[in-house]
């Protein structure tokens, strides 16, 4: 049997939150997963569908948004805007049978180092319950 | 608002309403009608700007939706609005599709007044060019009955036959079409523009009736529709489903409300260099090119699905026949519902991706 399935999971984190919040959890050296490949964004609101979509259809096993909690954007309201964004999506992706459960949205602060860790670990486990991304070994999508 | 009935001429529907907007050009009160007209030989059917009122050749009722008049209401309007009154002609998906438009800022309504007609449904190009039968398409389209199986499956589950948000309605339910065609006229521009065309009194009731009855039946066909694909569901289904896309992007260009002027999906944003092709398909295995077919129909989705107008001209687009269809009506009925939006409704709604409210999906992003 081959090794343990590790999930690859790409995290969208918004520069003044969530991104602070990963690099708070960095800095106190609070262990977390290491299966989530960060990118910085501006805002949550900035990440468009189709950034999310091709993170999936390429083979991620989970995709994470993470964005100021509701009320603490930066930008006043991207995060309710990147709310709709992904619920919209995700009503789509449940329409097609394509395991929205893969997306997940969540509001970390800046001082939450902990609850960033806490986010990645759970995200891990139930991926790992998943199982991996069919997507990835599709040739014809 | 004024319910009436505009007598037939000469038995001819056709005739009728030309004359009528024959009358409008005359009148001096509009400078330009814009509607389906006949190409010369019979094979196909554009929405035409007539100002000359010796070539106004409408017919409005053609079963045929080559292009949405929507979208060229925006070619028209979106660089500047009209100084001269015009005249729209149109059935309801295309009303929809403009009222979208607006929304997004891409037409101009300013000196612009509509007349929706009922459309029991529309044909494939093809079918319209060669009909079977001796009757016209338009002929066999308002006898009903027969000419629907060859209808489009978007207008065989249309959402609302009947035109809303216009000035003036031109109705063929609930009236006896030997006799006349119902007019409705709904706002004060609406009342204006038929001010002395001569018009009878008709039953008000037995409008409303009609229009509920096809209402209900359409429901019902659409309903069935949705049901008869819930299995269209699931990687394999959905890949299967997508497997003779060429990744033309036709059903893009046609669709009157993808409204970006360069598609993300035409720029170079996903052109790569070889080596990273050549890592993904280390990384896969192997990966079919054109690349990104399933990408671009689900961001399609994701970009206008809420704004969907069931108008079907993506799938007539299709090259390769794909029934767009089958999950585009599915997937609008779910997401539009989730955001109580309904396309088309009101013209001064505003897009639901562009506001929000606080207290809304308060479970995203905590659990």
């Amino acid at each position: 049997m081959s090794e343990e399935f590790e999930p690859k999971i790409v995290g969208f984190l918004c520069n003044w939150c969530s991104y602070a919040g990963a690099d708070l959890a960095g800095t106190s050296r609070i262990q977390y997963p290491s299966n989530i490949r960060v990118i910085r964004v501006m805002c949550s609101g900035s990440v468009d569908t189709v950034y999310v979509n091709r993170a999936l259809l390429e083979g991620a096993d989970a995709v994470l948004i993470g964005g100021c909690h509701p009320g603490d954007c930066h930008y006043l309201n991207g995060n309710y805007k990147a709310r709709r964004r992904m619920v919209l999506m995700k009503n789509i992706l449940e329409t097609l049978g394509l395991e929205p459960e893969r997306i997940w949205v969540r509001w970390i602060s800046a001082s939450e180092g902990q609850k960033f860790a806490d986010t990645v670990k759970e995200i891990v486990e139930r991926t790992k319950e998943m199982g991996p991304n069919p997507m990835g070994k599709r040739w014809n999508v | 608002m004024a319910e009436m009935m505009l007598p037939i001429q000469d038995g001819d529907i056709k005739t009728t309403v030309n004359d009528l907007l024959k009358g409008l050009l005359r009148s001096g009160k509009v400078s330009a009608v814009i509607a389906m007209q006949e190409t010369p030989s019979g094979k196909s059917a554009f929405p035409t700007m007539v100002s000359d009122p010796e070539k106004m050749d409408a017919n409005v009722f053609a079963p045929l939706l080559p292009v949405s008049t929507g979208t060229m209401i925006s070619r028209i309007t979106k660089v500047r609005g009209s100084n001269k009154p015009i005249t729209v002609v149109l059935r309801s998906c295309e009303m929809r599709a403009l009222m979208e438009l607006v929304k997004l800022n891409q037409a101009d309504l300013t000196n612009v007044t509509l007349i929706g007609v009922d459309c029991p449904g529309t044909f494939p190009m093809n079918t319209y060019s060669s009909f079977p039968g001796d009757k016209t398409p338009t002929e066999a389209v308002l006898e009903g009955g027969e000419a629907e199986k060859y209808m489009r499956s978007a207008c065989l589950s249309c959402k609302d036959p009947v035109p809303e948000n216009v000035d003036v309605v031109i109705g063929i339910y609930g009236v006896d079409l030997k006799k006349g065609l119902f007019i409705d006229t709904r706002t004060d521009a609406g009342e204006k523009l038929l001010e002395g065309i001569e018009l009878v009194k008709t039953d008000a009731k037995a409008r409303v009736k009609a229009v509920e009855d096809v209402r209900k039946s359409k429901d019902a066909v659409r309903a069935k529709f949705i049901e008869e694909r819930s299995d269209i569901k699931g990687i394999d289904k959905i890949t299967e489903f997508f497997d003779t896309c060429v990744n033309c992007h036709n059903c893009m260009k046609a669709c009157p409300i993808c409204y970006c002027k360069e598609c993300l999906f035409d720029s170079s944003v996903f052109d790569l260099e070889a080596n990273k092709y050549v890592a993904k398909a280390e990384n896969k295995g192997s990966f079919k090119t054109p690349t990104d077919s399933m990408l671009f129909h689900i961001t399609r989705f994701n970009h206008m699905i809420l704004s969907c107008v069931e108008c079907g001209l993506c799938e007539q687009a299709c090259p390769s026949n794909i029934p767009l269809m089958d999950i585009i009506i599915p997937i609008a009925e779910n997401a539009q519902k989730e955001f109580e939006y309904l396309p088309g409704r009101d013209s001064e709604e505003k897009l639901p991706m562009i506001v929000y409210r606080e207290d809304e999906f308060q479970d995203v992003g905590e659990k």
